[in-house]
């Protein structure tokens, strides 16, 4: 037994559970004849192992060698034990000087690209068929098409595929083409990182001569004005020598506050395109997809089931998804509608509590400005009826009231008021993009 | 007699798969949060359910189970986050496991929320695993941060419930058996009808027990334990600030 792990298991039981799993475990030990290098994984460990525990520690040390004890360092880095499979950040790796003794994270194939975000798993549907077009498009001519494509829409619905998807098409076709894919907040973080360590130089070279950059959540960018400089130096660099820009936001480039306008307008040169959330056939073939990439099979019933309970976003549907095959998996059951219905029991009652038709009327109402009660009342001006109509058809659509008592709870109406309301609202959506727009947003906010 | 003194050094089981008593209805979340640890199931996992069900043992026992396979791992809890800075969070990534407990104690804080995510996107890209807890379903916890939301809805979530009536002494029994002490049938009953019946105070009366038997030379019958207990005049009040669940 080595004279950490003995160290360790002293102080397992000396100190209290929470603290012995919060300080001691993440502390790696490098052990040499002479001398022990304790690494944490960050400052703010580092700090307060140093401040609470050490002379413990060594106290222990001493203890355990008789009196000889090895010296004993502490510093901030992680041995090669890390994740299976970890792929190392792009810049990160190069200006991280402080992890003496630990192996450094060297990288050679900077892309940090996810081989299994390509446009085969991508579901097609028509809430991203333009959006999903340009992208392939960009990915067979980088650099010509469309520079830079901006991907907005809400959380959850598939950017970050799609960005992956345009990364992997580019290699595929160029396995020589240099394509980095970042989270902006990323970004930032490495940027500090070099200034701190005098390597902005370094940083800058970097990013200025990839083929292809993909910045990912640029709204993270609001505020952080260094960077914004320092993306808007290399956004500039690389769109002059033609070099892909691919950038995504939860919103409009118009709408991103917090950035400089420059960049906001630069945002806008290429493309814009809009993912939006995805409808019910859809939501069902995405499910099929993904379980077909699992390998297992699911049955259409059940897909149609969770995809027309969870309507919020892709990831809670991959979520649902798992958890039913894990289900199935530890159970050895067959994966059948009961079975989905038991497996989700507790996500839909969740669910089910936060949508109601009150919790409905009263967001409409917000949204559109006006008084709950005059979505009850028997006013008929457009301002206030459009707003009753939108909130009926999203009580039709979110819970699982029948028509009937969906008029009832609007103040008295009859069942065949809202089914019109439902067929005025789905045909308005088609023709109007604004009540469009007010429909996915509120439909977003309550689902969310 | 002589009263036996007991020794300093008393026997703390460590939160473990083994010393998890599941239930009917958490198992399969406990399967799951084992099979993310093994490496064979997923990369993450939510799990939520009130307090004293069990969330912060399935997490601890994950991060023993990995770190006595001399893999790096980090436990978070926030509950303490007046205590910590955002910060505890930077390189997380890079640790084969990384779990976040009691996320409801820092919902709302944007500092917070920030680093969560980030930790998540380099969790992502790095390939490591992580595990979070929290008292409520991700759907109603109070983020402030919509991309933290949806990243936490990424992979299956599970509800920890608590035990039944039938299943608490068969609990305490299993309690009592990982500190090596024989917890007859009546006297669980007798402790459960008279004590608070979460598992964080019924842990610190056996701590009690194990101690008083222990010097008394006594096994636990109903007799001993009434007396062993007498000292302790209001029960509710002797509520130990070790986690046990």
């Amino acid at each position: 037994m080595s004279l950490w792990t003995r160290c360790v298991a002293r102080l397992e039981s000396d100190l209290p559970p929470q603290q012995f799993n919060t300080w001691i475990r993440p502390l790696q030990a490098v052990e040499a004849e002479d001398e022990i290098l304790l690494l944490a994984p960050n400052r703010f460990v580092l700090d307060w192992v140093r401040n609470h525990y050490i002379a413990q520690i060594a106290e222990f040390l001493a203890g355990f060698c008789g009196g000889h004890p090895p010296r004993l360092l502490v510093e901030i880095g992680t041995r090669s034990s890390g994740p299976e499979g970890a792929k190392p950040t792009s810049f990160s790796s190069s200006v991280s000087g402080d992890d003496r003794g630990a192996k450094r994270r060297t990288n050679n194939t900077p892309t940090n690209l996810n081989r299994s975000f390509n446009f085969d798993t991508f579901v097609e549907g028509k809430s991203n068929q333009i959006a999903r077009a340009a992208s392939m498009q960009i990915g067979q001519n980088p650099g010509t098409a469309y520079n830079p494509l901006f991907i907005y829409g809400g959380v959850g619905l598939g950017k970050t595929h799609l960005m992956h998807a345009i990364g992997n098409l580019i290699q595929d076709c160029n396995p020589s083409a240099r394509v980095v894919y970042l989270h902006s907040e990323r970004f930032v973080a490495e940027m500090v990182k070099a200034l701190q360590h005098n390597r902005i130089d370094d940083f800058k070279r970097h990013y200025r001569t990839v083929n292809a950059l993909l910045i990912d959540d640029v709204q993270f960018f609001a505020g952080k004005e260094r960077s914004q400089e320092e993306f808007f130096h290399t956004f500039n660099a690389l769109f002059e020598s033609q070099q892909q820009i691919i950038l995504s936001s939860d919103r409009f480039p118009k709408e991103v506050s917090g950035l400089e306008e420059r960049l906001r307008s630069r945002f806008g040169w290429g493309l814009t395109v809009a993912i939006e959330p995805p409808d019910l056939e859809t939501r069902v073939a995405i499910l099929q997809s993904k379980a077909l990439q699992l390998k297992a099979e699911l049955p259409s019933e059940v897909a149609f089931f969770i995809g027309k309970r969870i309507r919020s976003n892709i990831r809670e549907l991959e979520g649902a998804l798992r958890r039913v095959l894990a289900n199935s998996q530890f159970t050895g059951k067959p994966i059948t509608l009961d079975f989905a219905k038991e497996a989700l029991r507790d996500m839909l009652v969740a669910q089910d509590k936060l949508v109601t038709i009150e919790n409905i009327q009263k967001t409409v109402a917000e949204y559109f400005q006006i008084r709950t009660s005059d979505l009850l009342s028997g006013k008929r001006s457009r301002s206030i009826a459009r707003p009753r109509q939108i909130a009926m058809t999203l009580a039709k659509e979110l819970t699982s009231h029948s028509l009937p008592e969906i008029g009832n709870a609007f103040g008295g109406r009859d069942h065949t008021t809202v089914l019109y309301a439902n067929r005025q609202i789905a045909k308005l959506r088609e023709e109007d993009p604004r009540i469009a727009e007010d429909y996915t947003n509120l439909l977003r906010t309550l689902t969310s | 007699m002589t009263r036996q003194l007991p020794l300093a050094i008393e026997f703390r089981p460590s939160a473990s798969f083994g010393t998890f008593f599941a239930g009917a209805k958490n198992q399969e979340a406990a399967n799951s949060v084992q099979a993310l640890t093994s490496g064979r199931g997923e990369r993450y996992l939510y799990l939520w359910g009130r307090a004293d069900v069990g969330k912060t043992h399935l997490l601890q026992a994950a991060c023993g189970e990995l770190h006595s396979a001399q893999q790096s791992v980090a436990y978070v809890p926030l509950a303490e986050a007046q205590d910590l800075a955002p910060e505890m969070l930077d390189g997380l990534e890079h640790m084969a496991l990384i779990c976040l407990d009691d996320l409801q104690a820092v919902s709302g804080d944007g500092a917070w929320e920030q680093a969560i995510f980030s930790l998540f996107n380099h969790c992502r890209d790095a390939g490591s695993r992580l595990l979070v807890a929290g008292n409520q379903p991700v759907a109603e916890l109070p983020l402030g941060l919509a991309d933290l939301q949806s990243r936490l809805t990424w992979g299956p979530a599970y509800h920890l419930a608590s035990l039944s009536a039938g299943e608490l002494p068969l609990a305490l029994r299993e309690m009592a058996r990982h500190r090596r002490l024989e917890l007859p049938a009546e006297t669980a009953e007798y402790l459960l009808r008279r004590y608070p019946r979460d598992l964080r105070s019924l842990q610190g009366l056996l701590e009690h027990l194990d101690q008083t038997s222990l010097a008394a030379q006594r096994r636990l019958t109903v007799p001993f334990v009434r007396e062993a207990l007498q000292s302790l005049a209001h029960p509710a009040a002797h509520a130990p600030d070790r986690a046990a669940g």
